[in-house]
């Protein structure tokens, strides 16, 4: 009875804020809690939503496209070798305040160098804070690509890298890039409590941040000293609703105007509802299973072909994605440039699986972990449900496994430092690169920790991928990403599960909202009618 | 012959054994004979799933998933109630299910009835520390919400079926140890126990084999209304994934992954909830019927 009591209370806090829209206000039914408001330490897509409407990049993409278009750097000159990218800042840029904390000074170059040194320079007094761990950035593998990074003037900032890198500016207009205020990161550290930083966000984005109770709610308002064009709408209200159908039911009673993550068997009655418009797009992502190749007998190539082969990967198309999802051969989807089209997926058929796993070694009835994600991704509606079906799968060629799932955090954590054998995830695009993508199976993403799940690393593979980062001519680097979609065919690494089309239901009186194929989103623009 | 006669005479005007006028009183209550044919039936299907489910629960008909029910439009006379998201037949879930509802709140009543007699007799013949040790662990396991407890104790020890018993088990000691405390006290000072230690006996023979036997009728109500409490518990735990793993046909579980298709499905979340429905509504009205029988205070003569 308490639980529900308290469910009560929470959602009429929810409605509460809801009806008090004569001040514009936007409610997006949200999926989980973030873990924090830094994007510099956060790898997951809730935590960067929510961060989002507090900060700016130096670059940012244009809502809807992967475009890149002017952000806190009015413009940019790349020298002719490609080494040296020189950002011109915006003037004028204001930083919110808040109760603990009013700003002296506009945004300058001290905000960029202090951003990148917090992730990258280990002397940094802030590089240990919140746990210290900047997975995206080291993914990204910028501690490797920069040189140096040098304030000019106030408002000039140079980058050197330490060899041109062709997704860099791409890479910059992504989340970990945010630029935070050194000014208020000073102030917290003589205070003693420089995490605020982190959980308090003060940034020069459309929104600022008001208040966060977790599973329940973060408030934002719109920031009318902002740089850019002002936000349409007054107050923007993230509602945490873990389920699907309640975030359903909640938009269409209006409790909320924007949705993420829709249930496929929803789609039907929301396409048919007259007051939601159901927006969709090809995803710019991929949900797989990664097989641990640290741990035997995965590290047999035949044994993780066999696997392959075992799976009916129709039918996890069909009775988990719905119409909204499309088999995958590659790691990369059909819609980013380079993706190879020619290559085979490996046939459905549990016979000759169940042959080569006998000819690798493996006795009838090895048993393994098979682990899913406890909430739904925009990759991934319901990886419990393929999980089972998987089970089923591989329990006729001889396989036991047993489903395991962790909160979502632990579980990313838990999977990262490579504790499972078989485990599913996925990934959505950040910048519209196929770098973006084989980077997860690349040698630096395998370290313990790193995002690389399948902790496989293959030098052909790995050779193409740096040798594609630093060749700028399309043609070229694209053959090379169609090489590497071969060796990850045949190596076998991951199970590629399937490309979802994100679909993203909103209220009629919703505008100018964008579906972005980066997997984001974006209210900076977004009007209530 | 005329002994026979006088036999024939005699029987009607004996006194009915302690079974025949428990099960007299019992089934004066309509509603708790109904609530025992339903739970008997329930039990015969449990005991007999292998035998009654036409298919494994865990087998996936990947041609026929999300089908309705047989009588409804749609439906295929293979499943009789539909099937589920992934084309494993409802019907023979739900009967496997049976088994592991009925099975998880007989093993926590088991289980916590053994383990809360021991120690509410020591409890009671024991008024030194012992006694006080036992009666304030209890108190703060009263103290925290019964589901709340459970989910921390299976958020500790891990999720799984056996855990989900223990877990639930220890939930629901306190009210056995407090119930056997309370009587053993109240019976420790009748006559009869002082006569059986005048008698010679030992402190464990007048425990176990004087006090506990005349303490029984409240634990066997107690335990008749835990059971149905511990499945619903355990269906509580199994929706919110910590109870028995996917793919065991848990009810709680099954309703839990057929959320989402409540609007266009609602067959797999509506009968997995009339189960539930179902078996604790039985169990109660033999746990009423049992205590109207039992308690003499309630009982007409």
């Amino acid at each position: 009875m308490k639980i529900f009591a308290r469910l009560l209370a929470a959602t009429m806090l929810v409605a509460g804020v809801a009806s008090a829209a004569e001040a514009k206000t936007l409610v997006y039914c949200s999926e989980g809690s973030p873990e924090n408001f830094n994007p510099q330490i956060n790898t997951t897509g809730t935590s960067f939503d929510a961060a989002r409407p507090v900060f700016n990049q130096l670059v940012e993409f244009e809502p809807g496209t992967t475009k890149i278009r002017p952000g806190l750097a009015e413009s940019w000159d790349v020298s002719p070798d490609g080494m040296e990218v020189t950002f011109h800042l915006r003037k004028g840029v204001k930083f919110h305040s808040s109760k603990t904390f009013k700003p002296t000074r506009d945004f300058n170059a001290d905000d960029v160098l202090f951003s990148f040194n917090r992730m990258w320079k280990e002397d940094s007094p802030y590089h240990k804070v919140s746990g210290g761990a900047y997975d995206y950035f080291n993914d990204m593998e910028m501690p490797t690509l920069l040189k140096s990074i040098d304030k000019l003037d106030d408002y000039t900032v140079k980058f050197t890298l330490n060899k041109p890198n062709a997704p860099f500016l791409a890479n910059l207009g992504m989340d970990f890039a945010t630029i935070l205020s050194a000014e208020y990161a000073d102030a917290m550290l003589k205070a003693g409590k420089p995490e605020m930083v982190d959980q308090q966000p003060i940034g020069t984005g459309p929104f600022t941040f008001v208040a966060y109770q977790k599973d329940a709610v973060i408030r934002y308002k719109a920031f009318p000293d902002f740089w850019g064009p002002k936000a349409k709408i007054d107050d923007l209200v993230f509602a945490i609703t873990k389920d699907p159908t309640a975030r359903w039911a909640k938009l269409q009673k209006n409790e909320c105007q924007v949705m993420i993550g829709p249930n496929p068997a929803d789609l039907d009655a929301m396409g048919k509802d007259p007051n939601v418009n159901l927006l969709s797009q090809p995803g710019l992502n991929i949900a797989y299973l990664a097989f641990n190749t640290t741990k035997p007998p995965f590290d047999k190539k035949e044994v993780r072909q066999a696997l392959t082969m075992a799976i009916d990967q129709p039918t996890i198309i069909k009775d988990v994605y719905g119409g909204a999802g499309q088999a995958a051969k590659n790691f990369i989807p059909p819609t980013i440039w380079s993706y190879n089209d020619k290559i085979e997926p490996y046939k459905y058929d549990p016979a000759k699986a169940k042959e080569m796993l006998k000819a690798a070694g493996v006795q009838e009835g090895f048993e393994s972990d098979l682990w899913w994600m406890p909430v739904t991704r925009p990759y991934n509606p319901n990886a419990k449900r393929v999980a089972e079906l998987m089970q089923a799968d591989f329990e006729k060629v001889g396989i036991k496994t047993h489903l395991v799932s962790f909160e979502w955090g632990e579980y990313r954590k838990r999977m990262q430092a490579g504790e499972h054998q078989m485990g599913q995830l996925g990934w959505s695009g950040d910048n519209g690169d196929p770098d973006n993508f084989f980077f997860l199976l690349g040698c630096e993403a395998a370290r313990p920790g790193g995002q690389n799940i399948a902790k496989w690393c293959n030098k052909d593979f790995e050779d193409l991928f740096q040798k594609a980062k630093t060749t700028f001519d399309l043609a070229e680097r694209a053959k090379m990403y169609e090489q590497m979609q071969v060796i990850a065919h045949e190596e076998a690494p991951v199970f590629n599960i399937a490309h979802s089309v994100v679909y993203e239901p909103i209220r009629k009186n919703v505008t100018n909202y964008k579906v972005s194929p980066l997997g984001r989103r974006e209210f900076a623009e977004v009007g209530l009618e | 012959m005329p002994a026979e006669r006088t036999a024939a005479i005699a029987a009607p005007k004996a006194p009915p054994g302690p079974f025949a006028s428990f099960f007299r009183d019992f089934s004066e209550n309509r509603a708790a004979l109904v609530g025992l044919i339903l739970l008997g039936l329930l039990v015969f299907i449990a005991i007999f799933a292998n035998l009654l489910a036409p298919y494994s629960p865990i087998e996936q008909f990947r041609e026929f998933t999300r089908i309705p029910p047989a009588w409804v439009e749609g439906g295929n006379r293979a499943f009789l109630l539909g099937t589920d998201e992934i084309g494993r037949d409802m019907l023979s879930r739900l009967i496997f299910g049976a088994r592991l509802s009925l099975f998880i709140g007989l093993s926590v009543v088991v289980a916590s009835m053994a383990v809360g007699i021991v120690l509410g007799l020591v409890a009671a013949f024991a008024p030194g520390w012992p006694s006080i040790v036992i009666m304030r662990a209890m108190d703060v396991i009263l103290s925290v919400p019964s589901l709340l407890l459970a989910i921390v104790i299976v958020a500790i020890i891990g999720p799984s079926l056996t855990n989900t018993i223990v877990a639930i088990t220890v939930v629901y000691l306190p009210y056995y140890v407090r119930l056997v405390r309370a009587s053993a006290l109240q019976e420790k000072t009748r006559d009869y126990v002082t006569a059986a230690r005048v008698g010679g006996a030992g402190t464990l023979r007048i425990m176990f084999r004087t006090v506990l036997p005349n303490c029984m009728a409240p634990i066997i109500v107690q335990a008749a209304l835990t059971i149905s409490n511990a499945i619903l518990e355990a269906a509580a735990l199994g929706f919110l994934g910590l109870g028995a793993q996917p793919p065991s046909p848990e009810w709680g579980a099954m309703l839990a992954s057929a959320r989402e298709f409540l609007q266009s499905a609602p067959w797999i979340v509506t009968e997995p909830g009339l189960a539930i429905l179902i078996t604790v509504l039985a169990i109660n009205l033999v746990g009423d019927g049992l205590r109207d029988a039992l308690d003499p205070k309630m009982r007409r003569s």
